[in-house]
Protein backbone atom coordinates (compact mmCIF):
# COMPACT_ATOMS: atom_id res chain seq x y z
CA UNK A 1 0.00 0.00 0.00
CA UNK A 2 3.01 2.49 1.31
CA UNK A 3 4.67 1.83 -2.28
CA UNK A 4 0.76 3.19 -4.17
CA UNK A 5 1.14 5.90 -1.93
CA UNK A 6 4.57 6.94 -2.69
CA UNK A 7 3.68 6.79 -6.21
CA UNK A 8 0.64 8.89 -6.78
CA UNK A 9 2.26 12.63 -6.87
CA UNK A 10 4.91 11.27 -9.49
CA UNK A 11 1.97 9.06 -11.86
CA UNK A 12 0.21 12.88 -11.60
CA UNK A 13 3.66 14.79 -13.06
CA UNK A 14 3.44 11.82 -15.50
CA UNK A 15 -0.18 11.95 -16.61
CA UNK A 16 0.50 15.33 -18.25
CA UNK A 17 2.25 12.79 -20.73
CA UNK A 18 0.79 9.57 -20.69
CA UNK A 19 -2.50 8.41 -21.00
CA UNK A 20 -1.43 6.13 -17.50
CA UNK A 21 -5.13 4.13 -17.86
CA UNK A 22 -4.51 3.66 -21.52
CA UNK A 23 -0.57 2.50 -21.12
CA UNK A 24 -1.82 0.01 -18.03
CA UNK A 25 -4.63 -1.45 -19.67
CA UNK A 26 -1.93 -2.22 -22.87
CA UNK A 27 0.53 -4.20 -20.36
CA UNK A 28 -2.87 -5.72 -18.47
CA UNK A 29 -2.14 -4.31 -15.25
CA UNK A 30 1.09 -5.25 -15.18
CA UNK A 31 3.14 -2.58 -13.02
CA UNK A 32 6.40 -4.23 -13.06
CA UNK A 33 6.16 -4.54 -16.82
CA UNK A 34 5.13 -1.16 -16.77
CA UNK A 35 8.31 0.21 -14.80
CA UNK A 36 10.70 -2.00 -16.81
CA UNK A 37 9.01 -0.52 -20.31
CA UNK A 38 9.77 3.33 -18.43
CA UNK A 39 13.20 2.14 -17.96
CA UNK A 40 13.78 1.23 -21.41
CA UNK A 41 12.26 4.39 -23.00
CA UNK A 42 14.55 6.38 -20.52
CA UNK A 43 17.55 4.47 -22.39
CA UNK A 44 16.45 4.18 -25.78
CA UNK A 45 15.62 7.92 -26.12
CA UNK A 46 18.65 10.17 -26.23
CA UNK A 47 19.74 7.92 -29.06
CA UNK A 48 16.91 8.57 -31.38
CA UNK A 49 16.01 11.94 -30.20
CA UNK A 50 19.96 12.35 -31.28
CA UNK A 51 19.53 10.97 -34.21
CA UNK A 52 17.00 12.84 -35.48
CA UNK A 53 18.85 16.18 -34.92
CA UNK A 54 21.81 14.61 -36.44
CA UNK A 55 19.57 13.85 -39.25
CA UNK A 56 18.65 17.32 -39.37
CA UNK A 57 21.98 19.24 -38.86
CA UNK A 58 23.45 17.54 -42.32
CA UNK A 59 19.93 17.97 -44.14
CA UNK A 60 19.36 14.54 -44.39
CA UNK A 61 15.81 14.57 -44.47
CA UNK A 62 14.91 10.68 -45.77
CA UNK A 63 16.81 9.67 -42.65
CA UNK A 64 15.15 12.16 -40.64
CA UNK A 65 11.71 11.07 -41.25
CA UNK A 66 12.90 7.77 -40.44
CA UNK A 67 14.23 8.76 -36.90
CA UNK A 68 11.26 10.66 -36.34
CA UNK A 69 8.89 7.49 -37.54
CA UNK A 70 10.75 5.25 -35.09
CA UNK A 71 10.13 7.88 -32.61
CA UNK A 72 6.46 8.30 -33.29
CA UNK A 73 6.10 4.40 -32.76
CA UNK A 74 7.67 4.64 -29.58
CA UNK A 75 5.96 7.22 -27.97
CA UNK A 76 2.58 5.80 -29.10
CA UNK A 77 3.42 2.15 -27.59
CA UNK A 78 3.70 4.18 -24.57
CA UNK A 79 0.64 6.33 -24.81
CA UNK A 80 2.40 9.46 -24.74
CA UNK A 81 -0.40 10.74 -27.47
CA UNK A 82 0.92 14.45 -27.50
CA UNK A 83 4.40 13.75 -28.44
CA UNK A 84 3.58 11.11 -30.85
CA UNK A 85 1.32 14.04 -32.99
CA UNK A 86 4.10 16.20 -32.91
CA UNK A 87 6.80 14.18 -33.93
CA UNK A 88 4.06 12.46 -36.33
CA UNK A 89 4.33 16.31 -38.00
CA UNK A 90 8.03 16.33 -37.67
CA UNK A 91 8.12 13.35 -39.54
CA UNK A 92 5.67 14.31 -42.14
CA UNK A 93 7.63 17.99 -42.59
CA UNK A 94 10.70 16.10 -43.23
CA UNK A 95 8.89 14.22 -45.59
CA UNK A 96 8.19 16.83 -47.45
CA UNK A 97 10.51 19.26 -47.07
CA UNK A 98 9.32 21.83 -45.48
CA UNK A 99 12.52 23.33 -43.54
CA UNK A 100 11.02 26.33 -41.35
CA UNK A 101 7.98 23.31 -40.66
CA UNK A 102 10.62 20.97 -39.33
CA UNK A 103 12.44 23.47 -37.66
CA UNK A 104 8.98 24.83 -35.98
CA UNK A 105 8.04 21.53 -34.86
CA UNK A 106 11.07 20.29 -33.97
CA UNK A 107 11.26 22.99 -31.21
CA UNK A 108 7.85 21.76 -29.69
CA UNK A 109 9.28 18.46 -30.09
CA UNK A 110 12.34 19.48 -28.02
CA UNK A 111 10.70 21.12 -25.54
CA UNK A 112 7.82 18.10 -24.95
CA UNK A 113 10.66 15.96 -24.75
CA UNK A 114 12.55 17.64 -22.07
CA UNK A 115 9.14 17.78 -20.14
CA UNK A 116 8.23 14.31 -20.44
CA UNK A 117 11.98 13.15 -19.77
CA UNK A 118 12.02 14.79 -15.84
CA UNK A 119 8.91 13.38 -15.72
CA UNK A 120 9.79 9.62 -16.47
CA UNK A 121 12.76 10.31 -14.13
CA UNK A 122 10.48 11.29 -11.20
CA UNK A 123 8.12 8.14 -11.37
CA UNK A 124 11.32 5.88 -11.80
CA UNK A 125 13.09 7.60 -8.55
CA UNK A 126 9.33 7.15 -6.83
CA UNK A 127 9.14 3.75 -7.77
CA UNK B 1 2.91 -22.53 -29.76
CA UNK B 2 6.01 -20.81 -30.91
CA UNK B 3 6.21 -17.32 -32.43
CA UNK B 4 8.63 -14.71 -33.75
CA UNK B 5 8.57 -11.35 -33.19
CA UNK B 6 10.56 -8.90 -35.46
CA UNK B 7 10.96 -5.23 -34.15
CA UNK B 8 13.90 -2.90 -33.50
CA UNK B 9 12.32 -0.82 -31.20
CA UNK B 10 13.07 -1.84 -27.89
CA UNK B 11 9.65 -0.86 -25.61
CA UNK B 12 7.48 -2.44 -28.76
CA UNK B 13 9.74 -5.60 -28.89
CA UNK B 14 9.55 -6.26 -25.04
CA UNK B 15 5.89 -5.26 -24.84
CA UNK B 16 5.38 -7.58 -27.61
CA UNK B 17 7.27 -10.23 -25.27
CA UNK B 18 5.51 -10.04 -22.49
CA UNK B 19 2.34 -9.75 -23.68
CA UNK B 20 2.39 -13.23 -25.99
CA UNK B 21 4.45 -15.03 -23.16
CA UNK B 22 0.94 -14.45 -20.78
CA UNK B 23 -0.73 -15.36 -23.30
CA UNK B 24 0.98 -18.51 -23.70
CA UNK B 25 3.25 -18.26 -26.86
CA UNK B 26 6.78 -19.31 -26.91
CA UNK B 27 8.81 -16.44 -27.94
CA UNK B 28 12.04 -15.73 -30.28
CA UNK B 29 12.99 -12.15 -30.35
CA UNK B 30 14.89 -10.72 -33.14
CA UNK B 31 16.21 -6.44 -34.37
CA UNK B 32 16.06 -7.14 -37.87
CA UNK B 33 14.77 -8.49 -40.96
CA UNK B 34 17.55 -10.53 -42.15
CA UNK B 35 17.56 -12.44 -38.19
CA UNK B 36 13.39 -13.13 -39.48
CA UNK B 37 14.00 -14.69 -42.87
CA UNK B 38 16.40 -16.67 -41.26
CA UNK B 39 14.52 -18.27 -38.39
CA UNK B 40 11.62 -18.34 -40.41
CA UNK B 41 13.02 -20.30 -42.93
CA UNK B 42 14.71 -22.95 -40.82
CA UNK B 43 12.90 -26.41 -41.21
CA UNK B 44 11.13 -26.36 -37.77
CA UNK B 45 11.22 -22.81 -37.55
CA UNK B 46 8.32 -20.98 -35.85
CA UNK B 47 5.01 -20.65 -38.03
CA UNK B 48 3.58 -17.03 -36.56
CA UNK B 49 5.63 -14.24 -36.93
CA UNK B 50 4.62 -10.51 -35.77
CA UNK B 51 6.64 -8.04 -37.81
CA UNK B 52 7.70 -4.50 -38.13
CA UNK B 53 7.81 -2.55 -40.95
CA UNK B 54 10.70 -0.73 -40.78
CA UNK B 55 13.46 -2.72 -39.46
CA UNK B 56 17.35 -2.61 -40.39
CA UNK B 57 18.88 -4.66 -43.52
CA UNK B 58 14.46 -6.29 -44.04
CA UNK B 59 11.82 -4.22 -43.93
CA UNK B 60 8.91 -6.28 -42.98
CA UNK B 61 7.31 -6.09 -46.53
CA UNK B 62 10.53 -7.50 -47.72
CA UNK B 63 10.74 -10.25 -45.33
CA UNK B 64 7.28 -11.83 -46.25
CA UNK B 65 8.98 -11.76 -49.94
CA UNK B 66 11.51 -13.96 -48.97
CA UNK B 67 9.95 -15.81 -46.41
CA UNK B 68 6.95 -16.54 -49.14
CA UNK B 69 9.52 -17.43 -51.73
CA UNK B 70 11.80 -19.74 -49.98
CA UNK B 71 9.32 -21.48 -47.55
CA UNK B 72 8.60 -25.03 -48.35
CA UNK B 73 5.40 -26.64 -48.32
CA UNK B 74 3.97 -25.50 -44.92
CA UNK B 75 2.64 -22.27 -44.77
CA UNK B 76 4.04 -19.57 -42.14
CA UNK B 77 1.34 -16.72 -41.09
CA UNK B 78 2.94 -13.38 -41.02
CA UNK B 79 1.19 -10.45 -39.28
CA UNK B 80 2.66 -6.62 -40.19
CA UNK B 81 2.40 -5.06 -36.84
CA UNK B 82 3.44 -1.10 -38.11
CA UNK B 83 2.53 2.38 -37.23
CA UNK B 84 2.26 3.15 -40.71
CA UNK B 85 -1.53 3.30 -41.16
CA UNK B 86 -2.21 4.64 -44.47
CA UNK B 87 -4.86 2.35 -46.53
CA UNK B 88 -1.88 2.45 -49.52
CA UNK B 89 0.63 1.44 -47.03
CA UNK B 90 -2.06 -1.86 -45.63
CA UNK B 91 -2.56 -2.51 -49.32
CA UNK B 92 1.26 -3.14 -50.19
CA UNK B 93 1.80 -4.88 -46.98
CA UNK B 94 -0.59 -7.48 -47.71
CA UNK B 95 0.63 -7.80 -51.43
CA UNK B 96 4.10 -8.46 -50.19
CA UNK B 97 2.84 -11.52 -48.39
CA UNK B 98 1.34 -10.94 -45.42
CA UNK B 99 -1.42 -12.43 -44.05
CA UNK B 100 -2.72 -10.01 -41.54
CA UNK B 101 -2.32 -6.24 -41.17
CA UNK B 102 -2.37 -4.20 -37.21
CA UNK B 103 -1.44 -1.03 -36.52
CA UNK B 104 0.47 -0.04 -33.62
CA UNK B 105 0.18 0.51 -31.09
CA UNK B 106 -1.56 -2.40 -29.95
CA UNK B 107 -4.15 -3.33 -28.23
CA UNK B 108 -3.43 -6.91 -26.40
CA UNK B 109 -7.41 -8.21 -26.99
CA UNK B 110 -7.08 -7.88 -30.79
CA UNK B 111 -3.91 -9.19 -30.76
CA UNK B 112 -4.32 -11.97 -29.58
CA UNK B 113 -7.41 -12.49 -30.74
CA UNK B 114 -5.88 -12.17 -34.56
CA UNK B 115 -2.83 -14.60 -33.18
CA UNK B 116 -6.01 -17.12 -32.68
CA UNK B 117 -7.29 -16.49 -35.90
CA UNK B 118 -3.69 -17.40 -37.82
CA UNK B 119 -3.34 -20.40 -35.63
CA UNK B 120 -6.90 -21.69 -36.67
CA UNK B 121 -5.88 -21.41 -39.90
CA UNK B 122 -2.78 -23.40 -39.87
CA UNK B 123 -4.68 -26.21 -37.76
CA UNK B 124 -6.43 -26.03 -40.65
CA UNK B 125 -3.53 -26.50 -43.29
CA UNK B 126 -2.21 -29.23 -40.76
CA UNK B 127 -5.19 -31.14 -41.29
CA UNK B 128 -5.31 -31.42 -44.54
CA UNK B 129 -2.06 -32.09 -44.67
CA UNK B 130 -2.62 -34.88 -42.76
CA UNK B 131 -5.37 -35.73 -44.96
CA UNK B 132 -3.37 -35.32 -48.39
CA UNK B 133 -1.01 -37.53 -46.48
CA UNK B 134 -3.30 -40.43 -45.19
CA UNK B 135 -5.01 -40.24 -48.75
CA UNK B 136 -1.65 -40.89 -50.80
CA UNK B 137 -0.48 -43.36 -48.14
CA UNK B 138 -3.86 -45.13 -49.34
CA UNK B 139 -3.16 -44.78 -52.68
CA UNK B 140 -0.05 -46.48 -52.75
CA UNK B 141 -0.10 -49.03 -50.42
CA UNK B 142 -2.04 -52.21 -49.54
CA UNK B 143 -4.90 -51.78 -47.19
CA UNK B 144 -4.59 -55.68 -45.97
CA UNK B 145 -0.55 -55.40 -45.12
CA UNK B 146 0.57 -52.11 -45.25
CA UNK B 147 2.60 -53.35 -48.00
CA UNK B 148 3.50 -51.18 -51.61
CA UNK B 149 0.49 -51.76 -53.89
CA UNK B 150 0.73 -53.11 -57.04
CA UNK B 151 0.87 -50.25 -58.59
CA UNK B 152 3.39 -48.59 -56.61
CA UNK B 153 5.75 -51.90 -56.12
CA UNK B 154 5.87 -52.04 -60.35
CA UNK B 155 6.33 -48.12 -60.79
CA UNK B 156 9.07 -48.78 -58.58
CA UNK B 157 10.76 -51.71 -60.03
CA UNK B 158 10.39 -49.46 -63.43
CA UNK B 159 12.45 -46.66 -62.02
CA UNK B 160 15.14 -48.64 -60.47
CA UNK B 161 15.65 -50.74 -63.73
CA UNK B 162 15.81 -47.01 -65.47
CA UNK B 163 18.37 -46.07 -62.78
CA UNK B 164 20.99 -49.44 -62.85
CA UNK B 165 20.74 -49.17 -66.58
CA UNK B 166 21.71 -45.86 -66.59
CA UNK B 167 24.64 -46.76 -63.56
CA UNK B 168 25.70 -50.03 -65.14
CA UNK B 169 24.22 -51.15 -62.00
CA UNK B 170 21.65 -54.55 -61.08
CA UNK B 171 18.73 -55.03 -59.70
CA UNK B 172 17.01 -58.24 -58.88
CA UNK B 173 12.92 -58.66 -58.97
CA UNK B 174 11.69 -61.86 -56.55
CA UNK B 175 8.16 -63.14 -57.50
CA UNK B 176 6.99 -64.92 -54.58
CA UNK B 177 3.83 -66.69 -54.42
CA UNK B 178 1.98 -68.62 -51.09
CA UNK B 179 1.57 -72.54 -51.85
CA UNK B 180 -1.46 -73.81 -51.66
CA UNK B 181 -3.05 -70.57 -49.76
CA UNK B 182 -6.87 -71.39 -51.70
CA UNK B 183 -6.60 -74.38 -48.84
CA UNK B 184 -5.99 -72.41 -45.93
CA UNK B 185 -8.98 -69.70 -46.89
CA UNK B 186 -11.09 -72.96 -47.69
CA UNK B 187 -9.95 -74.53 -44.37
CA UNK B 188 -9.81 -72.05 -41.68
CA UNK B 189 -11.49 -68.65 -43.74
CA UNK B 190 -10.55 -65.68 -45.38
CA UNK B 191 -9.86 -63.57 -41.87
CA UNK B 192 -7.16 -66.89 -40.98
CA UNK B 193 -6.02 -66.03 -44.40
CA UNK B 194 -5.33 -62.58 -43.91
CA UNK B 195 -3.60 -63.35 -40.90
CA UNK B 196 -1.23 -65.26 -42.65
CA UNK B 197 -0.78 -62.43 -45.42
CA UNK B 198 -0.14 -60.15 -42.78
CA UNK B 199 2.50 -61.99 -40.57
CA UNK B 200 4.09 -63.13 -44.16
CA UNK B 201 4.08 -59.43 -45.04
CA UNK B 202 6.20 -58.56 -41.82
CA UNK B 203 8.24 -61.63 -42.46
CA UNK B 204 9.39 -60.22 -46.01
CA UNK B 205 9.75 -56.68 -44.23
CA UNK B 206 12.33 -57.99 -42.45
CA UNK B 207 14.22 -60.43 -44.99
CA UNK B 208 15.57 -57.46 -46.83
CA UNK B 209 17.31 -53.75 -46.40
CA UNK B 210 16.15 -50.81 -45.69
CA UNK B 211 16.67 -49.65 -48.95
CA UNK B 212 14.62 -52.47 -50.77
CA UNK B 213 11.44 -52.44 -51.82
CA UNK B 214 8.39 -55.06 -51.06
CA UNK B 215 4.86 -54.99 -52.02
CA UNK B 216 1.95 -57.35 -52.94
CA UNK B 217 1.80 -58.00 -56.32
CA UNK B 218 -2.23 -59.66 -56.18
CA UNK B 219 -4.29 -62.36 -53.42
CA UNK B 220 -1.16 -64.42 -52.40
CA UNK B 221 1.46 -63.05 -54.85
CA UNK B 222 4.59 -60.52 -53.43
CA UNK B 223 6.77 -58.59 -55.21
CA UNK B 224 10.49 -57.65 -54.02
CA UNK B 225 12.85 -55.30 -55.90
CA UNK B 226 16.24 -55.39 -54.57
CA UNK B 227 18.83 -52.45 -55.77
CA UNK B 228 22.54 -52.56 -56.29
CA UNK B 229 22.86 -56.11 -55.93
CA UNK B 230 24.97 -58.47 -57.39
CA UNK B 231 23.57 -60.52 -60.10
CA UNK B 232 25.25 -64.15 -59.36
CA UNK B 233 24.25 -64.15 -55.76
CA UNK B 234 20.31 -63.62 -56.72
CA UNK B 235 19.40 -66.97 -56.07
CA UNK B 236 21.28 -66.90 -52.95
CA UNK B 237 19.04 -64.16 -52.02
CA UNK B 238 15.70 -65.24 -52.99
CA UNK B 239 16.35 -68.77 -51.19
CA UNK B 240 16.96 -66.29 -48.23
CA UNK B 241 13.78 -65.04 -48.54
CA UNK B 242 12.07 -67.92 -48.69
CA UNK B 243 13.64 -69.61 -45.93
CA UNK B 244 12.83 -66.15 -44.00
CA UNK B 245 9.00 -66.71 -45.13
CA UNK B 246 8.81 -70.38 -43.84
CA UNK B 247 11.09 -70.86 -40.82
CA UNK B 248 8.86 -70.85 -38.81
CA UNK B 249 4.54 -71.86 -38.78
CA UNK B 250 2.78 -68.86 -38.58
CA UNK B 251 0.47 -68.33 -34.84
CA UNK B 252 -3.24 -67.56 -36.06
CA UNK B 253 -6.24 -67.10 -34.13
CA UNK B 254 -7.64 -70.80 -35.56
CA UNK B 255 -3.93 -72.50 -34.32
CA UNK B 256 -0.78 -72.31 -35.80
CA UNK B 257 0.36 -73.45 -39.38
CA UNK B 258 3.27 -74.28 -41.69
CA UNK B 259 3.53 -71.64 -45.01
CA UNK B 260 5.46 -72.40 -48.03
CA UNK B 261 6.43 -70.41 -50.68
CA UNK B 262 7.15 -70.46 -54.22
CA UNK B 263 9.98 -67.77 -55.72
CA UNK B 264 10.95 -66.92 -58.76
CA UNK B 265 14.22 -64.61 -59.43
CA UNK B 266 15.51 -62.14 -61.86
CA UNK B 267 18.63 -60.21 -62.40
CA UNK B 268 18.76 -57.00 -64.76
CA UNK B 269 22.52 -57.08 -65.34
CA UNK B 270 23.44 -58.94 -68.75
CA UNK B 271 19.50 -59.04 -70.33
CA UNK B 272 18.12 -56.95 -72.96
CA UNK B 273 15.05 -56.57 -71.40
CA UNK B 274 13.41 -53.06 -72.61
CA UNK B 275 10.43 -52.96 -70.23
CA UNK B 276 9.46 -53.30 -67.13
CA UNK B 277 6.50 -55.85 -68.32
CA UNK B 278 8.71 -57.92 -69.90
CA UNK B 279 10.48 -57.86 -66.99
CA UNK B 280 7.90 -59.42 -64.65
CA UNK B 281 6.62 -61.65 -67.69
CA UNK B 282 10.38 -63.19 -66.85
CA UNK B 283 10.21 -63.87 -63.39
CA UNK B 284 6.79 -65.26 -63.56
CA UNK B 285 7.90 -67.54 -65.68
CA UNK B 286 10.35 -68.43 -63.53
CA UNK B 287 8.31 -68.52 -60.44
CA UNK B 288 6.00 -70.85 -62.38
CA UNK B 289 9.10 -73.20 -62.67
CA UNK B 290 9.20 -73.26 -59.00
CA UNK B 291 6.03 -74.11 -59.00
CA UNK B 292 6.05 -77.03 -61.32
CA UNK B 293 9.06 -78.23 -59.65
CA UNK B 294 7.48 -79.14 -56.59
CA UNK B 295 7.31 -75.65 -54.91
CA UNK B 296 8.83 -74.14 -52.03
CA UNK B 297 11.77 -73.46 -54.26
CA UNK B 298 13.45 -71.09 -55.86
CA UNK B 299 14.63 -70.29 -59.85
CA UNK B 300 16.29 -68.19 -61.83
CA UNK B 301 14.64 -66.31 -65.02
Amino acid sequence: MSGVNRSVPNDALLGRFVDLPDLLARVEDDRDLLTELFVIFREELPGLHGALHAAIDVGDLSRAAKAAHALKGMLANMSMERGATIVADVEMAARSGHISALKGTLASFDSEIAELSAAICAFLEGT
Amino acid sequence: MRILIADDESVSLRMLERTLQRAGYQVTAVRNGRAAVEELCRPEGPRLALLDWMMPELDGPAVCREVRSQRGQRHVHLVLLTSKNSKQDVVTGLESGADDYLIKPFDPGELKARLHTGRRILQLEDSLLEAREEMRYKATHDALTSLLNRGTIVELLAHELTRTRREDGCTIAVLGDLDHFKLVNDTHGHLVGDEVLREVAKRLLRSVRSYDFVGRYGGEEFLLVLNNCDAKKSIERAEEIRSAVCRSPIDTTQGTMSITVSVGVIASRGRGIETVEEFICEVDRALYSAKAAGRNCSRLA
